[in-house]
């Protein structure tokens, strides 16, 4: 079960619920747009992808405004990762900020053909945009919305495999020659965005670039982010001003342990490194640390972060696809020589060699996630990767050496 | 190896060069691109293509031999 906090902006209002006729008489009706206005306010205000890439939505819609066919909405739902839950609460909580952003590109762009995509695991999810597809469609709002259900596997959300399950194909990865903006559904130009990017969009258009802008904490970080905080318990989705230092969203005692920031695919932040740092796409990729979709993993004090990076890399080679022979091949060999190093008996230069193997080698960026998980365990709590080298893990009781632990 | 004639693109100073990609769903190992363009296509532990650098103009033709070649249809050349 999830928790969904009040928020400053996207989770601002949670009490008026998810209706349509509240989302009205709160925020009046949808602004009209054109397509300069909309591309200027997002360059201005840098709104991201918010799926993990983090690719400019305003390129994206430039390129796919200039195709020269009629452009593909996509409203990606999918949500892959397990423990990411902000999309799914968005669609909950407010479908209809959610649903602004289509329908304000979509007059922009002169087109009627909006997809939206959500997790078959997560019916809830469905149900709730579906009814407020239903509600706008009674106001006689005039668009044309087909629904389509991802399967439940990590990569079933990537963007090359929405593309495939709306083609009535496997949801799966394939090969992308061109980017989707240029050739997507059926070779169409296709503007596919995370649930979360198009709030954000709807919310934009709503206020314009400066009042956006405000909600961020300084002028470099305008607007917000939502985050999935997780760990120890229940997840927790929160909203948070872009550029909150990380001291007011996780306490100093999580903050002094490793803290896993960008989900799977993400990186590991040394005890302390996120102390001084702020819910920042570019200050953390500065520090060689992602953010993701905004998957934060805190750690328990006995919690030993080598064991929980091989725990995640199986479930992650359990999650390919098995269509690239690399990751199909790569993947269960690089949980495997991990395992090695967590019972003291591998060795970091065979995990290296099978990094260098896997990376860029995929349709998909599941085997890059992948090992920058692991590269980012190598280089921020190595005193704890040694300790497993040598047979030992300083999160279990010092005398006993790893090989008589499973034995006893 | 005997020196070549520098070719008209690198007597302007411009070399034509391209990049091997890999259809990595299609790709099942068979490495006739091995065989045929060692100079930048390398096998993995597995047999799948390690390919290495952009290919030089000098390679171009033995890279269309190594791309018409795949039984699987799943290498590319990409001219930039």
């Amino acid at each position: 079960m999830t928790a969904v906090e009040n928020g400053p902006l996207l989770l601002a209002h949670l009490t008026d619920g998810p209706g349509y006729a509240a989302h009205q008489a709160r925020f009046g009706p949808l602004p009209k747009a054109d397509l300069g206005a909309i591309v200027a306010a997002a360059d201005a205000v840098a709104v991201r992808g918010r799926g993990g890439a983090g690719f400019p939505f305003a390129v994206k819609l430039q390129t796919a405004s200039r195709a020269g066919r009629r452009t593909v909405l996509v409203v990606n739902a999918a949500e892959g990762e397990p423990a990411s839950w902000k999309d799914s609460s968005l669609a909950q909580v407010v479908p209809h900020k959610v649903l602004d952003g289509p329908v304000v590109v979509a007059a922009a762009l002169r087109v009627r053909e909006v997809h939206i995509v959500t997790p078959v695991e997560r019916p809830e999810v469905g149900a709730s945009l579906r009814a407020a597809v239903d509600e706008r469609r009674s106001a006689g709002e005039r668009l044309r919305w087909t629904f389509h259900e991802a399967q439940p596997r990590f990569v079933a959300g990537q963007a090359r495999a929405v593309l495939e399950l709306m083609a009535g194909r496997e949801n799966l990865p394939v090969t992308a020659w061109q980017p989707e903006a240029v050739a997507g559904h059926r070779g169409r130009p296709t503007l596919l965005s995370n649930a979360e990017t198009w709030a954000h969009v709807g919310a934009l258009v709503r206020l314009g670039p400066d009042a956006y802008a405000a909600y961020g904490r300084d002028g470099h970080n305008p607007g917000t982010t939502l985050l999935t905080l997780g760990g120890d318990g229940d997840a927790v989705v929160r909203e948070v001003a872009a550029g909150t230092p990380w001291t007011e969203v996780l306490t100093a005692d999580q903050l002094s342990r490793p803290v896993l920031t960008g989900g799977y695919h993400g990186t590991w932040a040394p005890s302390g490194a996120l102390a001084t740092l702020t819910v920042s796409r570019s200050e953390m990729a500065a520090q060689g640390l992602a953010l993701g979709a905004g998957v934060v993993i805190t750690s328990a004090p006995t919690a030993c972060p080598v064991e929980r990076t091989l725990r995640i890399v199986d479930y992650l080679a359990g999650e390919s696809a098995r269509r690239c022979g690399p990751c199909r091949n790569g993947l269960p060999a690089l949980a495997g020589s991990l395992r090695s190093v967590v019972d003291g008996i591998g060795q970091l230069g065979r995990v290296r060699q099978l990094l260098d193997i896997v990376e860029r080698r995929g349709a998909c960026a599941h085997p890059d996630g992948t090992a920058r998980l692991v590269r980012s365990l190598l280089t921020a709590v190595p005193e704890e990767v040694d300790a497993h080298l040598g047979g030992w893990c300083g999160y279990r009781a010092p005398t006993r050496p790893l090989s008589l632990a499973g034995a006893v | 190896m005997t020196a070549q004639a520098p070719t008209a693109a690198q007597r302007r100073g411009v070399e034509r060069t391209a990049t091997l990609r890999v259809d990595w769903p299609l790709c099942e190992a068979r490495g006739l691109c091995a065989e045929l363009l060692p100079e930048r296509v390398g096998l993995d532990e597995w047999g799948y293509p390690v390919v290495t650098g952009r290919v030089p103009e000098r390679l171009l033709g033995l890279a269309r031999e190594a791309v018409a070649a795949c039984p699987r249809q799943a290498l590319r050349l990409i001219q930039s």
